[in-house]
């Protein structure tokens, strides 16, 4: 029933982004830009796409930094102009999704702090999306506790602070748990939020969700080899609104060695494919990229139902991996690698 | 006009530009607006062209300009809107306008830096001579409350301290810290609760609100800042106090210690402010001035990047030949104007001083060409409305000649009165008048450009519906009675048909136009003005308007199916002749030509005496479909034989549309296979024989390019797919025979409208004027003054606009959908209207 009323209040928004999903880069674009010899030559292409104006109107000398920087600098633009103009519902979501970045910058904050460095150093380098109004405070707390009472009780961040509360002094290995129990807390509640919204929402963005919650506990079991973190420790890291859960989760966090979690997958088609050995012949892609492989996969789908918040969340991830690929072809442009240019993750391939 | 009706002829031209004057010559083309260009490298990348730089360089320019652009427009300055056309500089003047730009450019951004840097400092002065102010009062508060808070001091280890003074307090001095600074209003709540939160209470915050509002130096807009004094015990506290104002970007500032010490920095402040205001005021001078100075050509530059920009993307579309040392460009161009291009190609090489002068070469080609309509002020207009539809190929009938007179025509038909008519006559008369006024022209209004354009179009309107109004006798929904009407009232009476008593007993009497001296003969120009007092006058003018509607429909749609004949014959399509054109002339003429054919009888033959026995032709049109003849009396000996046989015939044509093109175009490929070999293959010898002849013609001249100019003569061989053929051939049959019936019953919109039209006027007249008009005199006078006024209002506003609109929109359709699909050959979705 809800659809019947979605272009009420969201219609003008989902004709605007799936407008501005037509403008993601094609294959020729990337078959175009490949070729590109100096970054100047890729301005020059990337003027005839829908970024337009975007690199050319700075005096600047043309880095890769700066071409990331401005990126991101669009990236903000529509999604601001998205969020300004979402309804109830929809700007919840919209908020959902920028809660992901800033737990990102609050770990990084933290991290930075304990290096100690400068914070007007550090800000500019959080990713303008997950800005909140604290964040240059963060660097003050000592303990997670004192992080949460002080500086972020405040920030939506807040909801997900239930079980991350400890009093042990904040070091790396702190930060990095702290970031997963947060990951994880916000990924199951985004779960239930798309769950509670239903309909189309809940078809395509549960799936992209679980995925994400399900890649997580991949990550985080193959990074903690080596580490001091314990199975149980893992187990309490592990986000619970995936495919995995629970047997996954639970085999998961037996595992001591790469083979034991490639049986875990195996387990599951879905994820299989990603662990299995590549074909021989076949260019050589690390898990990180195969698992971004399947993520655009599955945010591409989003596109084909209407009348839902899923396309949001969708191109959001995609204009980022746009914005990936175009640095990495940047990248390598600038460092003479033309061989690996071509191991950017293409959207859209072939369809449009 | 033959070049409106077909399109200008044109040819493919191969101009060869000594590499030296490549540039001048492109230029004087780029003015000239003669050629298209073809693109030779079209497997080159953008970035990879020859000229990329020279772009590259152009868009810099630009980017400056936009720049300076947004200075100018931020100083207030205007800029001299002048109608010149620079041409393109020369290359090598580029690189001096490009130094201009660039000095421009740092020196303005060199001055705006400084300004907004004297303006930070001075904000910064401003606020911190705020915050003394204000803070002054804090610490006076401070003193006069400190016995109070004893009582409720949380910290009994601090008692001590607090319950000392102001002074002794600072005598402390490493315990208690103070810092101060202004922050924004929105903000401050949310600074006390962290500060609160994060330092457990050690600290004492006070803050009080600045009463004016400041500058943003960061957005520019005016807000209000509130002042705070934070008072701290500890170093490490402090350090947190910091990293909070930090966070919340609160501008601090040193607290002074002591009242004198606060005397001394505001005097300081004050001679500092005042310097700094006349510094400003002097930055902001040289801006002006820096401003205007660029101002002055910033608009001849805008047209001349431009400029240059479009001749280096020419350039890149042309392929560079190393050997000769010069450049090879294919243009379509029109034949008649190749004089004039060869004239400009001299130009541009005597220009640049160039000793090889540049030639024009025309090839022969096989590439279908651009279609070209050369068209004026006038035409423009028309021609938009028929391009709208789609553009025809090349050489393909136009029709805009014909909807020049047919196209207000059909407006009038359905807008038929003779004041709106005149009214917007009137009005596009004067835009005509004015066409040339700078005002009307560039205005940015976009609904105005849009009369604007069509200014002739709305004349032509606005003219025939002057025509249109005087045939339906309809002025503001009145008759004219110019020559005296041809029925007489009188005549009643005398022949001793009616008697006195009969005008009061009755409330409807019928003329009898019988009775001799009653009618004595039709009006001389349309319709007789009496049918405006008759109460049965519109169904007089239904039937009327009706019979006119279908008559003009198939006269119009009969005319489309004649031009098609031109695209059969240029085309060299002689079959479509006999197997397309007649079958549907036919089926049209024989059903709906003899619907006009009947009107046109019965109209004649019946008069005022037999119309009694007068047929209803719709019942005879039936019939014939029918094939029954003799139900009702025929309108003449023979009706039914010649019925029979144009609805056979009618019939039989729809089998020879559907069938006849396909199975002869099947037969010249398949089944003429033996019969033409000998002719065809010496067809082909011929054809390659004068390609072989070209092609080394182009070897000798130009060297290596030949390889992309030998495909673009390529003999393509048709591929004949029958079924392929008949499915279109199939569609065409159906989309024609229904579309006779469709289209014929669309015409009754002309109809339709034109009821409309008069019956919205005279309610217009019957509810407004005739109210102003039948009060009695001495109030009329004044009562009729505001009943013009809206009855004139109401005219412009729903008459005159939104009718015409209306009826501009169904002659829009008329000629789109029922006229120019008879005979336009290209595909375009046809249901735009429908």
């Amino acid at each position: 029933m809800a659809e019947f009323s979605f272009n009420v209040d969201h219609g003008y928004l989902e004709g605007l982004v799936r407008g501005m999903k037509a403008g993601i880069l094609t294959q020729t674009d990337y078959n175009n830009l490949a070729q590109c010899d100096t970054l100047d030559d890729m301005k020059l292409h990337l003027q005839s796409t829908d970024y337009g104006k975007l690199l050319s109107s700075s005096d600047e000398n043309l880095t890769v930094s700066l071409v990331d920087h401005k990126l991101r600098e669009n990236l903000v633009t529509e999604f601001s102009c998205l969020r300004s103009n979402a309804l109830p519902f929809l700007s919840t979501f919209l908020d959902y999704i920028t809660y992901s970045y800033m737990i990102d910058n609050v770990v990084m904050l933290i991290t930075g702090a304990l290096k100690q460095r400068d914070v007007s150093e550090l800000l500019p380098r959080c990713h303008p999306l997950g800005a909140f109004e604290q964040m240059a405070a963060v660097g003050i707390a000592r303990t997670p506790t004192e992080l949460y009472t002080a500086i972020l009780v405040d920030t939506p961040l807040a909801q997900f602070f239930q079980d991350a509360v400890s009093e042990s002094n904040l070091d790396e290995m702190e930060a990095e748990i702290l970031r997963n129990k947060l990951y994880k807390a916000y990924l199951e509640s985004f779960h239930s939020l798309c769950k509670t919204i239903g309909g189309a929402t809940k078809e395509t963005m549960c799936p992209v969700l679980e995925f994400e919650a399900d890649r997580r506990a991949f990550i985080i079991t193959v990074n903690s080899f080596g580490t001091d973190l314990s199975g149980a420790d893992r187990s309490a890291l592990y986000p619970s609104c995936g495919k995995l859960h629970p047997e996954g989760l639970q085999l998961l966090a037996k595992a001591e060695h790469h083979e034991q979690v490639k049986a875990v997958a195996d387990c599951y088609p879905d994820y299989k494919i990603i662990f299995d050995d590549p074909v021989p012949g076949s260019d050589f892609k690390t898990l990180e990229d195969r698992f971004f492989e399947r993520e655009v996969k599955l945010n591409t789908l989003a596109f084909l139902q209407q009348f839902h918040f899923g396309v949001f969340y969708a191109y959001i991830r995609l204009k980022e991996q746009e914005s990936r690929n175009i640095v990495w072809i940047a990248e390598c442009v600038t460092q003479r690698q033309k061989s690996k240019i071509h191991n950017y993750i293409p959207i859209f391939q072939g369809t449009n | 006009m033959s070049s409106l009706l077909r399109g200008e002829e044109m040819c493919l031209a191969q101009l060869f530009l000594q590499s030296g004057s490549a540039y001048d010559c492109i230029s004087e083309l780029g003015e000239l607006g003669l050629a298209e260009f073809r693109d030779l490298n079209p497997s080159v990348n953008t970035f990879q062209r020859k000229h990329v730089n020279e772009i590259k360089k152009c868009e810099e320019m630009e980017r400056i300009l936009g720049y300076l652009l947004r200075e100018i427009k931020k100083a207030d300055i205007s800029l001299p809107e002048r109608d010149v056309n620079p041409v393109a500089p020369l290359p090598k003047h580029i690189m001096a306008i490009m130094e201009q730009l660039q000095r421009l450019e740092v020196e303005l951004g060199e001055v705006t830096r400084n300004k907004e840097k004297l303006q930070k400092n001075l904000l910064e002065l401003i606020e911190y001579t705020h915050m003394l102010h204000v803070t002054r009062s804090f610490v006076q508060r401070t003193c006069e409350r400190e016995p109070l808070q004893v009582q409720y001091e949380e910290f009994p280890f601090l008692e001590k301290d607090t319950v000392m003074d102001y002074n002794s307090m600072q005598r402390l001095g490493a315990k208690l810290g103070f810092i101060s600074g202004l922050i924004q209003r929105v903000k401050i709540e949310a600074f006390e609760r962290m500060l609160w939160r994060v330092c457990k209470g050690y600290t004492i915050l006070s803050y009080s609100e600045v009463e004016e509002y400041l500058e943003d130096p960061e957005t520019g807009e005016p807000t209000k800042r509130m002042v705070f004094l934070i008072s701290y015990w500890g170093d490490q506290i402090g350090q947190k106090v910091k990293k909070i104002c930090d966070c919340y970007h609160c501008h601090l500032y040193p607290y002074p210690t002591s009242n004198d010490e606060r005397n001394d920095v505001v005097e300081g402040l004050k001679t500092r402010i005042q310097d700094l205001h006349t510094v400003l005021h002097r930055t902001e001078d040289y801006l002006r001035q820096v401003s205007i100075k660029a101002s002055e050509s910033v608009y001849t530059w805008v047209i001349q990047v431009k400029k240059i920009k479009a001749i280096y993307y020419i350039l890149n579309l042309c392929s560079f030949d190393v050997t000769n040392k010069c450049l090879i460009a294919e243009v379509w161009c029109p034949v008649n104007d190749i004089p004039t291009l060869r004239r400009a190609l001299e130009d541009g090489s005597r220009k640049s001083g160039a000793t090889v002068p540049s030639f024009v070469n025309r090839i022969p080609t096989s590439d279908t060409p651009p279609t070209l309509f050369r068209t004026n002020k006038f035409t423009s207009g028309f021609q938009n409305i028929v391009d709208a539809y789609g553009v025809g190929t090349y050489r393909e009938v136009n029709p805009a000649p014909f909807t020049i007179i047919t196209f207000p025509f059909l407006f009038a038909v359905m807008f038929g009165d003779l004041g709106h008519g005149l009214i917007m006559a009137l009005f596009a008369f004067w835009m005509v008048l004015y066409e040339n006024n700078r005002k009307l022209k560039n205005t940015r209004n976009e609904i105005w450009n849009t009369f604007f354009e069509g200014r002739y179009i709305i004349l032509m309107m606005g003219l025939f519906s002057i025509y249109t109004g005087l045939i339906y006798n309809d002025c503001f929904s009145k008759s004219l009675n110019i020559f005296g009407s041809g029925w007489s009232v009188k005549a009643m009476f005398t022949a001793e048909v009616w008697k006195p008593e009969d005008l009061t007993g009755n409330k409807f009497l019928t003329l009898d136009p019988n009775i001799t001296g009653v009618f004595k003969g039709p009006y001389p120009l349309g319709i007789d003005p009496i049918w405006n007092l008759a109460s049965n006058r519109l169904t007089f003018l239904n039937s009327y308007k009706m019979k006119m509607s279908v008559i003009l429909g198939v006269i119009h749609m009969s005319f489309g199916v004649i031009l098609s004949t031109y695209n059969h014959l240029h085309f060299r399509k002689k079959y479509n002749l006999y197997l397309v054109f007649l079958p549907e002339l036919l089926f049209l003429l024989c059903l709906f030509g003899y619907l006009v054919f009947m009107i046109f009888y019965k109209w004649l033959v019946f008069s005022a005496k037999d119309s009694r026995n007068a047929p209803s032709i719709l019942i005879h049109f039936i019939n014939m479909f029918l094939m029954q003849g003799d139900t009702v009396s025929p309108l003449y000996p023979g009706q039914a034989g010649l019925q029979v046989f144009l609805v056979v015939i009618a019939v039989l044509s729809v089998p020879v549309l559907l069938l006849g093109k396909p199975i002869y175009l099947y037969w010249v490929h398949n089944g003429s296979h033996r019969l033409g070999m000998y002719r065809g293959y010496e067809r082909v010898r011929r054809n390659s024989e004068e390609e072989l002849y070209l092609m080394r013609a182009h070897d000798m001249e130009e060297g290596s390019s030949h390889s992309d100019l030998s495909t673009s003569t390529e003999h393509k061989k048709e591929e004949f797919d029958f079924a392929d053929e008949f499915l279109h051939q199939a569609i065409h049959t159906i989309e024609y025979c229904l579309g006779c019936v469709s289209n014929t019953a669309s015409y009754l919109r002309l109809w339709a409208l034109s009821l409309a039209h008069a019956q919205l006027s005279e309610v217009l007249w019957a509810m407004v004027m005739r109210v102003g008009l039948r009060t009695d005199t001495r109030i009329g006078v004044l009562f009729l003054v505001p009943v013009f006024g809206l009855f004139a209002v109401l005219t412009v506003s729903i008459l005159l606009i939104m009718e015409s609109l209306s009826a501009f929109l169904h002659a829009l359709r008329l000629h789109w959908v029922e006229f120019q699909n008879k005979f336009y050959g290209l595909p375009v979705s046809k249901d735009i209207l429908c």
